[in-house]
């Protein structure tokens, strides 16, 4: 009986483990803000600049949302989200002729058409998938440039003066309750979304499996290929999401937009507290990796750096979170890594 | 050279692992120029004491002596500057690349210290080749377009090349046909009567050993049991040695009459591995399967629980015809596999206990795809406290945990799904003696209540004990059913063998 009870006390304190260090990020974002208010005072602290900096994130985090899907499930990588965004982008101002919901409608088929194809191929074939989602990246950015010439197209000429290309480019400027963008309710509403699906699903108890050791949870009968291959249809549609978004942010849909988000995804969803080896993390988490990495770049662009010298520290901190994460899994001796 | 002298000698070594002492107090020594034969059940310490002299341990006792001088063969490049080279069971060879450059590699020779010299590089290859009779091969040719036993040969040929002293073969023979290893053996004695290479040769096999070796060293639970000259000993004599103890007071008695019957193979096969696989088990019988290691056992088990594909065959559960799609239908018709290698294929050693030993469970605790992670904590502490997991936490990463309660995390991942039928492969590899005794209390007590277990052990007294009937199977077809009054070590290791 006193061993029954021992048990139940050892499962609680690990609780308190485990929720330190998922909200780890958040006690670097505290910092931050700290950081930040006794450089800047009220000019970091006011409440338009976190609601601006937030704005500046939501696409960011709308992308990392379903980025992390595709880390948690152990597949490092989806290099073709700058693509998927540009394409989804494209195909909406395009379809703006037909209207307005079959230009949303269009714009997220082609990116869930992107997004099977890498999940087929990666979750079936096994490819590897950094060099996969690579190769369709190139592929689609050649496809964009053949197809429009290598132009970029607006929203206000495809949709004439009609309604249809007014909405679209209201379409991220809509406030709600008061100024609230839209995309960031986009975005909180997604990360509960996620997190309530990694916690509490028989779909993301199953990925955190298939994240941590593919064969074994291929072994402990997990249709393996069918998660795999959704994780990249997942990031898909959030890419679509988020470059739809993007092109009415821009007001112009083309190939080169959402250049970047790759790589700042990767880097929110893994100083998020997210291992690269897959299985562990949170979508709260990754949230706060998209939270820190705005209030950095916040007080590096009040401090005059430029957006150029910002890169290099994003860069940075990237490669020393992933030496950190490869050598705690390595001291945990990891089994697949 | 001195004939006297051991060109290996090792005093009183040991090695421990822990929880389990693997080497005890061994005594080895090996002549120059002989064949040495090291043979023992699974688990008898044979690699543990082949990767000491490989070098792969840097913390056991006791002395090594190589031609009279100590040497603490600390790290596998101080092994092979000592003259000692392995061969293993599975090749080492570059597949993709040429059999010059696989032969060679580490010492390709140069001209001018930056271009590869192809034409000496082909002409030392083809004088290696020769040593081990292949002449005929081009050393062009990729390592992957010649045959298995050849490959087997390019690898003592790579081997000899560094002129070695000592020469360890790990199973050399368990993927050749009888005319290669006939063919192999030829070698081995052409290299003995050209020096004083002296051969370390593991087998499971026994008669091979008969063939080929000059002494043989019985190894059993870490001990040095017998060395002898293979002229002054029989296989009855051998197996005696490798099983000795008796191990069935630890066995419960058995009960001979079962339930009705639960699974039925007729005429099951998937082509290449195994072929024609009749048996049934009833509900409370432990069907045991014993044969060597590569006879398909695992494979079989692979496909009766749907992870592979069956090609040819049926197989009735409960009087009713299944057919798997994949695994997840088979656990739903309550079958459980447990898989061999609880690294590679069982576990997920990053996970916590908890999360292992739910990991099957999740689509049965799920309500239109809601899964409260906290469901199973009845369940898991259950198992814990059954299987006397230690230490008793949940939420303890399972890759710290030791090799025998890893192994019984892994039998509770399986034991949680309430099986109709348990496929064990090799339940207890590499586990210490108190788990042991745990899962073997375990695995009858599933079967008192009426679960049909299959069990696959290439450890025999573990097969002999706890089976009520045995199926022999080698290459692939099962050659020999035998019942539990039947069923001695000894007979069961002289059918695997092909002598029944």
């Amino acid at each position: 009986m006193s061993n029954v009870s021992s048990y139940t006390r050892k499962r609680e304190k690990s609780k308190i483990n485990i929720v330190l260090e998922r909200m780890g990020i958040y006690v670097i974002a505290v910092f931050l803000i700290i950081l930040g208010t006794i450089l800047f005072q009220e000019k970091f602290l006011s409440f338009n600049n976190f609601v601006n900096m937030l704005d500046a994130l939501t696409l960011l985090g709308i992308v990392s949302v379903g980025l992390a899907f595709v880390i948690y499930s152990g597949h490092f990588a989806d290099l073709s989200i700058p693509t998927v965004m540009a394409f989804s982008g494209i195909v909406a101002v395009e379809f703006l002729k037909f209207g307005f919901i079959p230009a949303i409608l269009g714009g997220l088929v082609v990116g869930l058409l992107i997004g099977v194809v890498n999940g087929i191929v990666i979750g079936k074939i096994r490819a590897n998938p950094v060099i996969w989602t690579l190769a369709m990246a190139y592929l689609t950015k050649g496809l964009m440039r053949w197809i429009w010439l290598n132009r970029q197209i607006y929203p206000d000429v495809k949709g004439g003066e009609t309604k249809a290309g007014h909405m679209f480019i209201e379409l991220y400027r809509v406030n709600l309750f008061g100024n609230v963008s839209i995309s960031l309710v986009f975005m909180i509403i997604l990360a509960a979304i996620g997190q309530f699906i990694f916690k509490r699903t028989k779909y993301g108890n199953q990925l955190k499996l298939i994240g941590s050791n593919f064969e074994v949870a291929k072994l402990s009968g997990i249709r393996v290929t069918k998660l795999a291959t959704s994780t990249y249809i997942i990031s898909a549609l959030t890419s679509s999401i988020a470059g739809i978004f993007l092109a009415s942010l821009g007001k112009v849909g083309a190939y080169y937009q959402g250049e970047g988000y790759d790589f700042r995804a990767v880097t929110a969803v893994v100083i998020g507290g997210m291992s690269l080896a897959g299985g562990r993390g949170s979508v709260v988490g990754v949230i706060g990796g998209v939270i820190v990495i705005g209030l950095l770049g916040n007080i590096m662009t009040l401090l005059g750096i430029d957006p150029y010298s910002q890169n290099v520290v994003t860069g940075i901190i990237f490669i020393t979170v992933v030496g950190f994460n490869a050598r705690s899994i390595r001291k945990l001796g990891g089994d697949d890594v | 050279m001195d004939k006297n002298v051991f060109a290996l000698e090792m005093r009183n070594v040991t090695k421990a692992f822990p929880g389990t002492i693997a080497v005890k107090n061994v005594d080895f020594a090996v002549k120059p120029g002989e064949v040495h034969a090291l043979i023992g059940e699974n688990g008898a310490g044979k690699s543990t004491l082949m990767k000491m002299i490989a070098g792969s341990f840097n913390d056991y006792t006791g002395e090594i002596f190589i031609n009279g001088e100590p040497v603490n063969l600390y790290t596998p490049s101080i092994s092979k500057e000592k003259g000692i080279e392995m061969i293993y069971q599975e090749l080492s060879l570059a597949k993709p690349i040429s059999i010059a450059e696989n032969v060679m590699a580490g010492r390709l020779p140069s001209k001018g210290k930056i271009f590869l010299d192809m034409k000496k590089l082909y002409q030392d290859t083809k004088l290696r080749l020769k040593r081990v009779g292949l002449d005929y091969l081009d050393p062009k040719q990729k390592v992957e377009e010649i045959s298995q036993h050849e490959a087997q040969l390019v690898e003592i040929a790579k081997a000899l090349g560094n002129n070695p002293r000592i020469l360890v073969m790990d199973e050399p023979t368990s993927a050749l046909s009888r005319e290669e290893v006939i063919l192999l053996f030829d070698i081995i004695k052409k290299l003995k009567e050209e020096g004083d290479l002296s051969i370390i040769y593991i087998s499971h096999h026994l008669p091979e050993i008969f063939e080929v070796a000059d002494r043989v060293t019985v190894l059993r639970d870490g001990n040095r049991i017998a060395t002898e000259n293979i002229e002054d000993v029989t296989t009855e004599q051998l197996i005696e040695m490798m099983v000795g103890r008796k191990m069935q007071a630890m066995f419960a008695e058995k009960k001979t009459h079962f339930g009705e019957e639960r699974l039925r193979a007729e005429g099951l096969s998937r082509f290449g591995f195994f072929h024609d696989i009749n048996f049934n088990v009833k509900s409370g019988e432990i069907l045991g399967i014993g044969g060597l290691s590569g006879a398909g056992r695992s494979e079989l088990a692979r496909a009766i629980s749907g992870v592979d594909p069956i090609d040819d065959g049926k197989l009735i559960l409960n009087g009713e015809e299944v057919h798997f799609k994949d695994m997840g239908e088979a656990i739903k018709s309550g079958i459980a596999y447990l898989t061999e290698d609880r690294k590679s294929e069982g576990l997920f050693l990053r996970l916590s206990v908890h999360d292992n030993l739910v990991s099957v469970l999740i689509p049965e605790k799920s309500k239109y795809g809601y899964y409260n992670p906290n469901v199973g904590n009845p369940e898991v502490d259950e198992l814990i406290n059954t299987l006397n997991i230690l230490p008793p936490d949940p939420e303890i990463l399972t890759n710290s945990l030791s090799g025998g309660n890893q192994q019984k995390v892994l039998l509770g991942k399986w034991l949680a799904t309430k099986p109709q039928v348990l496929i064990l492969d090799e339940p207890t590899r590499g586990v210490d003696i108190g788990a042991k005794v745990l899962i073997h209390k375990t695995i009858e007590y599933m079967a008192e209540q009426g679960t049909s277990i299959i069990l696959i052990s290439s450890d025999l007294p573990e097969l002999v004990g706890l089976s009520d009937r045995i199926m022999i199977m080698r290459k692939g077809h099962f050659i020999k059913e035998m019942m539990r009054s039947e069923c001695t070590e000894k007979s069961v290791l002289l059918a695997a063998n092909g002598e029944g």
